[in-house]
């Protein structure tokens, strides 16, 4: 188990893929990791303090994380705890692994992941598990646990994989999604905006547009794009 | 002073094969041996290796409206890095480039020269301002003439001089250099949300016709003597059995001569090649065209050859972008309407398992192999066919039969029936290939100072680590290939810019512009433009670009 603290409060963003794999690395070699701090190189000691223990494959991050962009972006297995918040990016391309994050998450998390699990108990801002942009898909595999709000675009060009949210979420849920599911058990604004397939229940309110057909199953659409996606109550 | 001694040079507008001399370069200019204080030249020993001039790309949308559309449009093109900001430029893109990525990338690969093929007259001041912003090469760029309404107006007057006074007075205005059309009428009768499907159709509005605006636009073009001939992207591109309007097309150049150069480039050609009636049955057309191209002396074309990966669909050609987007569900951006001109924007990606993909791939190479060497330029109408990085690519299939074996074995049989390039034995010679690349582009647009190595000529020089006199180029493709991938000098107007693929100085060319004032009287078209510009957004007063706001203009005076 390797753990990381800042040794102060961050000016600029950081930019530091750090990924479990760190946690089978010698400590000094994780010093030496190189990390941009804002449009400079540096080396991943002069920004945290490193501690080792043990030879399992999890890294914790303690302390105030969210001025870190790209956490746990790309890892593909072992476990990621953050006792505190993060930035932005968190999880991107993630193919397996579980990140927990204690705090808060900020825009981008788990983009494009495909595979792997994210547990956030806070809030998270926007854009979770969608596609960066110009990219077709965004998420395709995988889970995503919000425990408090999420934001707008919660599963933008969403291919598969699962978001749960236990609190609101904002508007434009689920947008272009192809397939996989959405779930909110609070509120949330406008859902499903050309959506083709998959699935979005909502337990709360929500304001649904007039391109879905009330069905069965849910209201279906959207006819727009001639979808077949389902949106129901939870 | 720089001397370049025991290189193995290839000059083909001086009829130098592969002669080992030496290269000597004073004040931007190549001279002669006697020209130069030995002593006191930086010595470049270029024993066993390729010495040619700076590679020209006479075709590619490098600066303007429409490869800036591209870039907002596809975010997802600038995740590749380039360069780091530092001694040079930040520069990304994956196959749209930024604007100094453009410059070094072609430094890199020895290229020294590249026109912007579609300027929109209104938009002249943002192009030149982005062709400011391309270090590294010598530039210029093309206004589009063929959907203009005072065009037409002209053309419906029958009035020659008219249409002169017009072309030379837009040209100056534009600081442009040649005269380039754009499926001339369609894009106008696209304001309709129409097309024009063959030459004798009428353009909305105006009672011209595509074969009318093409001829007179020539007519207008020999009359005032430009360095470069009318520069055509004919009707019907991309669709299905358009190589027939191409030939047509190409038949008007019948009756007009120029001593100097064609009169007639039809570019991307490999856009306009296709038989057949669907994309069901879509075929090549690339054989009917080289043989009516080899058959005319004063037409010349270029490949727009498709390279597999990714690229981008961008032309002043507003209908066939609408109709790309519908055929192939990308994301299509629509532009400049409002304008002279038209353009749309389409993101595409060639794959060789698809047949029309692999079609398109096979025809850009037929064109290149079966049209003679001194009426082809190697192009892949960048980005419309792939990037222009892979020009290496073209030019070691187009001297490897054995290397478009292998290749033809990776894409989709499709092309076994519906193209020769499986039958097609010819392998171009190196000296074929450094024409198509150099001297031929040089020579279709009129700059006489380059694609060559004579004395006199600009020291735009490239270097390559590769022996002709040592390499079998049938078999050895790959080691050709590599070494025309990257340059071991690229010198440009006498300095050294990089060195291996290694950037050495930023240096910003030239941008040629043509001045033919005095070849007419401006009064006969004054009145009209005056009156024309009632209606435009902007002021006759502040419309072109002035001589002193670019960064290194070179005049050409038509006189």
């Amino acid at each position: 188990m390797l753990i990381l603290r800042p040794k102060g409060e961050f000016e600029v963003c950081v930019e530091a893929e750090l990924t479990p794999e760190l946690a089978m690395r010698s400590v000094e070699e994780v010093k030496k990791f190189k990390v941009y701090y804002g449009n400079r190189v540096v080396e991943l000691g002069e920004l945290f303090e490193v501690v080792k223990e043990g030879e399992e494959k999890k890294l914790v991050l303690d302390g105030n994380f969210s001025r870190v962009k790209w956490i746990g972006a790309r890892m593909v297995d072992g476990e990621i705890i953050v006792k505190g918040s993060v930035g932005a990016n968190c999880g991107a391309f993630m193919r397996g692994g579980k990140i927990i994050v204690e705090g808060n998450a900020d825009d981008w998390l788990g983009t494009e992941m495909a595979g792997g699990e994210i547990v956030v108990k806070g809030n998270a801002r926007n854009l979770v598990g969608c596609a960066y942009y110009g990219d077709a898909v965004g998420m395709t595999a995988g889970k995503i646990v919000i425990e408090g709000n999420a934001g707008n675009y919660i599963g933008e060009k969403m291919n598969g994989g699962e978001i749960i949210i236990k609190g609101n979420a904002g508007d434009f849920v689920g947008t272009e999604m192809r397939a996989g599911v959405i779930e909110i058990h609070g509120s949330c604004g406008f859902v499903g905006g050309d959506m083709r397939g998959g699935e979005i229940r909502i337990k709360g309110s929500f304001d649904l547009l007039p391109t879905f057909k009330k069905t069965e199953k849910g209201f279906v659409g959207d006819v727009n794009v001639k979808g077949e996606g389902v949106i129901k109550t939870l | 002073m720089i001397w370049i001694k025991n290189g193995i040079v290839v000059d083909p507008k001086n009829k130098i094969n592969a002669e080992k001399m030496d290269i000597f370069v004073k004040d931007g200019k190549i001279v002669a041996e006697r020209d130069v204080k030995k002593e006191d030249c930086k010595v470049i020993d270029a024993s066993g290796k390729l010495v040619v001039a700076g590679g020209v790309d006479m075709h590619a949308h490098i600066a303007g409206s429409k490869i800036n559309t591209g870039r907002t449009m596809r975010p997802e093109e600038m995740r590749v890095v380039r360069n780091i900001a530092g001694k040079f430029r930040a520069a990304v893109g994956r196959v749209l480039l930024t604007a100094p990525a453009i410059g070094y990338e072609y430094a890199k690969m020895g290229y020294t020269t590249s026109f912007e093929a579609a300027q929109p007259p209104i938009g002249a001041l943002h192009t030149h301002e982005e062709l400011d912003a391309i270090p590294m090469i010598d530039k210029g760029a093309l206004p589009v003439f063929g959907n203009w309404h005072l065009v037409f107006k002209c053309i419906e007057e029958k009035n020659l001089e008219k249409l002169k006074a017009l072309v030379a007075w837009a040209i100056e205005r534009t600081k442009g250099f040649g005269v380039k059309v754009v499926n001339p009428g369609g894009v106008e009768a696209w304001m309709y949300g129409g097309n024009v499907k063959n030459l004798d159709d009428q353009v909305p509005g105006f009672s011209v016709t595509p074969r009318e605006i093409i001829t007179w636009l020539i007519k207008a073009n020999e009359e005032l003597g430009l360095p470069h001939s009318v520069h055509l992207h004919c009707n019907n591109l991309g669709v299905p059995g358009n190589y027939q309007t191409t030939i047509e097309s190409i038949k008007l150049a019948k009756g007009f001569s120029n001593p100097k150069r064609q009169v007639l480039h039809v570019t991307h050609v490999q856009f306009n090649s296709y038989a057949g009636s669907s994309w069901r049955d879509a075929a090549s057309g690339a054989a009917e065209i080289a043989k009516v191209v080899n058959s005319m002396e004063n037409v010349t074309i270029d490949m727009g050859a498709a390279i597999f990966g990714h690229a981008t669909a961008m032309t002043g050609d507003a209908p066939f972008q609408f109709s790309l987007h519908k055929l192939i569900g990308a994301r299509w951006s629509n532009k400049d309407t409002e304008v002279e001109t038209g353009a749309g924007i389409v993101p595409i990606g060639y794959l060789p398992s698809n047949p029309v993909h692999s079609l398109q791939w096979a025809i850009g190479l037929e064109l290149g192999l079966l049209v003679d060497s001194n009426k082809v330029v190697l192009t892949t109408d960048y980005p419309n066919g792939g990037p222009f990085t892979e020009y290496p690519y073209v030019m070691a299939m187009l001297m490897s039969k054995k290397m478009r074996e292998g290749e033809l074995k990776k894409v989709h049989q499709y092309v076994q029936k519906a193209t020769t390039l499986p039958s097609i034995e010819t392998e171009k010679t190196l000296y074929e290939v450094i024409h198509m690349t150099r001297s031929l582009p040089a020579k279709v647009l009129g700059l006489e100072n380059k694609g060559h190595l004579g004395i006199g000529a600009d020291a735009d020089i490239a270097i390559y680590n590769l022996n002709p006199l040592e390499t079998d180029f049938s078999n050895e493709f790959e080691k050709v290939y590599k070494s025309f991938k990257t340059a071991e000098y690229t010198i440009k107007g006498g300095e050294i810019i990089a060195k291996n693929g290694e950037l050495l100085k930023e240096v910003f060319g030239k941008t040629y512009w043509v001045d033919a004032r005095k070849r007419v009287d401006l009064e006969a078209v004054i009145p009209d433009v005056k009156n024309y510009f009632n209606y435009y957004s902007v002021q006759l007063g502040n419309y072109g670009v002035e001589e002193r706001w670019l960064k290194n203009p070179s005049r050409i005076e038509v006189v």
